[in-house]
C-alpha cells in the first residue's frame, strides 16, 4: 500500500516536473550563452524592405545595424559621420561635398564608393514608394567627383534634408544587393541578418569585414512578442536580456525594485496629441480649442493613463530639437476659465466625437479627456476605431472626426501643421511661411523660426499635446550602453558593450 | 432534489445580476466615470470596496453598472435570437418539406459562422458599439433557437390532438398558435437561459477584444482587458470582473439546467 502511494506521488512529481520544463523551455532557449544578446520588441517587421513598406518596425532593426547612411543621428541628437568621414557645404547652402570613408565593403563582398552614393540617392525617387521618400525631392542631382567623394547638389537649401539623411532615407545600397530586399538585406553595417523566424524572431550576426570596431555582442537575436504582458515576462523569466521599449508602464516598478536589472528612461520623437478638427465647427472657432485645451489636467491625464511617465510638452516638439522650449504650461488647468470661453463663443450645448486608434495609451487617455470634459458640460462619445486601418480610412484620409488620439512617431513632424490637407485641417498662412523659412533659411534662423512655429501652434491651440511618450528601456545589469533618449528610427546596437 | 439546487442556485446568482444592475440605476458608491490620478491603483478599502482601477475609478461601482449592460446585450441578443428564430423553426417544422430543407441548411450555414468574427467585421465597418455586439451575438444565435423549435413542433405534429385538429379543418395558423407554441415554450425558455449565458461570455470577449461596448460605459470584459498589463501588478483588478463574468455564466447556466429538468418532458418520463 505505502509503496503503491509512494509509486503515485513519483508520478505525479515527475508530470508536475515536466509540466515546468515545458512552461520555460519556450523561453529560455534562445538566450545562447555571453556572446549573444537577445532584445525583445512588440512590433514585428513584416519584411526587411523599407523602401516600399512604411511602419517604424523595419528601421528599427536595421538600421545602423544592417545599413548605414552617410550621416548618422547620435545620442545626442546631432548630426555625427558615418559612411562619410567629413562633409562639407557651400555658403548657398545648395552643395554638398562628402569626403568617404575607404575601405568600407557591402555584406556581400562589394566595396562602397561614390557610385553607390549616387545609387542609392537616385534610387529614392525612382523606386521608393513610402510616404516619406518627398523629403529627398529637393536632390537636384548627384556627382560622382572620384571614388571618396560624392556632391549632392540641391535644388534650393533645405535644413531638413541633411537631417533627412540620417533616416532609413540616406541609407546606402549596393546596386547587386537591391534584388530581394525584402527577404535577404544587403548594407555595410557591423551586423548582418542571418535568420529569420516568421512571428517569433530575426537573428543579426556580426559581419566579420565591418569597417569599424566590432560589436561587443557577435549575435543579436531580435525576439518579438505579441503584447507588453508577455515581453515583460519575457525578460523576467530570463528570456531575453532587454526591453527594447516597456509599453505598460504600470509594471516599471517591479523592474526598478529588482537588482537585476537597470531601467533607463527617456524620451522618444512620440507625440501623443488630442487632434482638433480645425476646419469644422465648432472646433474652427480658437475659443472652443482654447477652452477645451484648458479644460484638460494634463499632469493628471499622464499619471492616470501613463503612470506618471513621460514628458508635458505644450507642443509639437520633443526637448531633444533644437528648438525645444517649454510650453506645457501655456494652458494651465482651469476649467472655470473654460467654461467662460465656451460661453463667449456661444457653445452651452457641446457634444462631440472621440474617434481614437484602438490602442492602450488612446484608450485611457480617451476616458480622461472624456471625464474632464463632461465636467464643463461638454459632452464626449468614445469611438475607438480598428489601427491602422479603419482609423487611417476615417480619421486620417476623410477627416471624419471632431477630436482623435494618437501618437506622432516621425522625428521633427511639427512640419505637418504646414500642410493645410493633413488631418489636422489646420491652415496658418504664417506657420506656413515660418516652415519654409526655417527649411531655406540659416541654421540660425531655422531654430529661431520653428521656434516661432511651436509657439503659434501653441496660441492657437491647434492641438493638445497630452504627452510625449516615455523611452523606456530595461535591461539586465551586464548590459551597458543603452541610449536612454530614442531619437533616430534605429534601436541602435553599436554603442552597446558587456559590463 | 438536484435539480432544485441547480434551479434554486441559478435563480440566486440570476437574481444577484439582476439585483445589482437594477440598484445601480438608483445608486452607486462612486461615480463610475470619474477619473481621479491621486486614488489610482488602490487596494480594497472602507471607501473602495474592490478598490480603484488605474484610472482612479471605483471598481465596485464599474461592476454594478457593468452588470446593467451584460444584462441589456444578453436581453436584447437572446430575443433577436427567439424572435426570429423560433417562428423560422415552426415554419420549418409545419411548412412544405422543401421549405423546411432550405431554412435548416440555412440555419448550418449560420451556424458555421462563428460568432465572434461576424462580430468583428460588424465592429470594423460600422464601429465598434454595444449595439453592433449585441446584433452580432443575437444572429449567430438564431440558428439555436430555429433548431430547437423545429425538433419540438415535429414532435408536437405528431401528436394525436394536432392530427385530430387538422381533421377538424383547423388552420395551420390556429395550430401553430394554439397546440406548437404553447407546447414549445417550455423548451425555448431553456433554450433563451443557456443562450443568455453564451452572449455573457461573448461580450465579455468583444469587449475585451475591443470590439464590443466601447468606453467610457463600464463592461465586465472591458474592464478584464484594461487590467491585462497590469496582471503581474494587481491581479485583484482581473480577478473582480472574471469572478463576475464566471458567476453571471454560471448562474444562467445552472437557471437553464434547472428549468430543462421542469419542462423536458423526456426526461419526466425517464424519472
Amino acid at each position: 500500500m505505502l509503496g503503491r502511494m509512494r509509486a503515485r506521488w513519483l508520478a505525479v512529481a515527475v508530470a508536475g516536473a515536466l509540466v515546468l520544463s515545458g512552461c520555460s523551455a519556450g523561453s529560455t532557449a534562445t538566450v545562447g550563452g555571453d556572446d549573444t544578446l537577445a532584445v525583445g520588441f512588440t512590433a514585428e517587421p513584416k519584411n526587411f524592405d523599407f523602401t516600399t513598406t512604411d511602419g517604424a518596425a523595419i528601421p528599427q532593426a536595421l538600421l545602423y545595424n544592417v545599413y548605414e547612411g552617410l550621416v548618422k543621428l547620435d545620442a545626442n541628437a546631432e548630426i555625427a559621420p558615418l559612411l562619410a568621414e567629413s562633409w562639407t557645404i557651400s555658403p548657398d547652402r545648395t552643395v554638398y561635398d562628402f569626403h568617404l570613408r575607404s575601405g568600407v565593403t557591402f555584406s556581400n563582398g562589394a566595396p562602397f564608393t561614390a557610385d553607390d552614393v549616387k545609387f542609392s540617392i537616385d534610387r529614392v525617387r525612382t523606386e521608393w514608394t513610402i510616404s516619406l521618400k518627398s523629403t529627398m525631392d529637393v536632390v537636384d542631382h548627384v556627382e560622382v567627383v572620384s571614388p571618396t567623394h560624392a556632391r549632392v547638389v540641391l535644388k534650393e537649401p533645405s535644413n531638413s534634408w541633411l537631417f533627412a539623411m540620417t533616416t532609413r532615407l540616406g541609407a546606402m545600397f549596393d546596386p547587386s544587393g537591391v534584388g530581394d530586399l525584402a527577404n535577404r538585406p544587403v548594407g555595410t553595417g557591423p551586423y548582418e541578418v542571418t535568420d529569420r523566424r516568421r512571428g517569433d524572431s530575426v537573428v543579426l550576426s556580426a559581419n566579420p569585414d565591418y569597417w569599424g570596431r566590432q560589436p561587443a555582442y557577435p549575435t543579436v537575436v531580435l525576439k518579438y512578442y505579441s503584447d507588453a504582458t508577455a515581453l515583460n515576462n519575457a525578460l523576467l523569466s530570463n528570456g531575453i536580456d532587454v526591453i527594447s521599449g516597456v509599453t505598460a508602464p504600470d509594471s516599471v516598478p517591479q523592474f526598478e525594485a529588482d537588482t537585476r536589472f537597470n531601467v533607463l528612461q527617456g524620451t522618444t520623437n512620440g507625440e501623443v496629441v488630442l487632434a482638433f478638427n480645425n476646419r469644422r465647427a465648432p472646433l474652427d472657432d480658437v475659443r472652443v480649442r482654447r477652452a477645451l485645451t484648458l479644460a484638460i489636467d494634463r499632469e493628471a491625464l499622464l499619471a492616470a493613463a501613463w503612470g506618471g511617465r513621460g514628458t508635458l510638452i505644450g507642443s509639437m516638439v520633443p526637448p531633444t530639437d533644437p528648438w525645444y522650449e517649454d510650453l506645457s504650461h501655456s494652458y494651465p488647468h482651469d476649467p472655470e476659465r473654460a467654461r467662460r470661453l465656451l460661453s463667449e463663443a456661444g457653445q452651452q450645448d457641446l457634444h462631440l466625437r472621440l474617434r481614437i486608434a484602438n490602442l492602450p495609451y488612446a484608450m485611457s487617455a480617451a476616458q480622461v479627456v472624456a471625464s474632464d470634459l463632461g465636467r464643463i458640460g461638454v459632452d464626449v462619445t468614445i469611438e475607438p476605431l480598428d489601427f491602422p486601418a479603419v482609423w487611417l480610412q476615417q480619421v486620417f484620409t476623410d477627416h471624419d472626426y471632431d477630436l482623435s488620439i494618437v501618437q506622432h512617431v516621425e522625428p521633427r513632424d511639427i512640419t505637418t501643421f504646414g500642410d493645410p490637407g493633413y488631418y489636422w485641417g489646420y491652415d496658418s498662412p504664417r506657420v506656413r511661411e515660418l516652415l519654409r523659412r526655417a527649411d531655406t533659411g540659416s541654421p540660425r534662423q531655422q531654430v529661431a523660426d520653428m521656434r516661432e512655429v511651436a509657439r503659434t501652434l501653441s496660441e492657437d491651440a491647434a492641438a493638445d499635446w497630452l504627452f510625449l511618450f516615455p523611452n523606456i528601456v530595461v535591461a539586465k545589469k551586464e548590459v551597458t550602453g543603452l541610449v536612454r533618449n530614442q531619437v533616430s528610427e534605429s534601436f541602435d546596437l553599436t554603442g552597446l558593450g558587456r559590463g | 432534489m438536484t435539480r432544485n439546487l441547480s434551479l434554486l442556485a441559478g435563480v440566486v446568482l440570476v437574481g444577484l445580476v439582476v439585483g445589482t444592475a437594477l440598484v445601480s440605476f438608483v445608486w452607486t458608491p462612486h461615480d463610475p466615470l470619474l477619473v481621479d490620478a491621486s486614488v489610482r491603483l488602490l487596494g480594497p478599502t472602507g471607501d473602495f470596496v474592490f478598490g480603484t482601477d488605474k484610472l482612479g475609478r471605483d471598481v465596485a461601482s464599474q461592476l454594478m453598472v457593468g452588470a446593467r449592460t451584460t444584462l441589456y446585450v444578453g436581453v436584447v441578443a437572446v430575443g433577436i435570437a427567439a424572435l426570429v428564430g423560433t417562428p423560422l423553426g415552426i415554419l420549418a417544422g409545419m411548412g412544405a418539406r422543401w421549405l423546411g430543407e432550405l431554412i435548416m441548411r440555412v440555419n448550418d450555414l449560420v451556424l458555421a459562422f462563428p460568432a465572434l468574427l461576424l462580430a468583428i467585421m460588424l465592429g470594423a465597418v460600422y464601429g465598434a458599439s454595444t449595439l453592433t455586439a449585441m446584433i452580432a451575438i443575437g444572429v449567430a444565435t438564431v440558428p439555436s433557437f430555429a433548431r430547437i423549435a423545429r425538433a419540438g413542433t415535429l414532435q408536437v405534429m405528431s401528436t394525436e390532438y394536432v392530427l385530430a385538429a387538422r381533421a377538424g379543418g383547423r388552420s395551420r395558423w390556429w395550430i401553430a398558435l394554439r397546440h406548437v407554441l404553447p407546447n414549445i415554450s417550455g423548451l425555448v425558455l431553456v433554450q433563451s437561459s443557456v443562450s443568455f449565458a453564451i452572449a455573457v461570455l461573448a461580450e465579455a470577449a468583444l469587449s475585451f477584444l475591443g470590439f464590443g461596448t466601447a468606453p467610457p460605459t463600464p463592461s465586465w470584459g472591458r474592464m478584464l482587458q484594461e487590467s491585462q498589463e497590469l496582471l503581474a501588478v494587481d491581479p485583484r483588478l482581473a480577478l473582480v470582473p472574471g469572478a463576475a463574468i464566471a458567476l453571471a455564466v454560471l448562474g444562467f447556466n445552472l437557471l437553464g439546467d434547472g428549468l430543462r429538468d421542469r419542462f423536458d418532458p423526456r426526461l419526466e418520463v425517464r424519472r
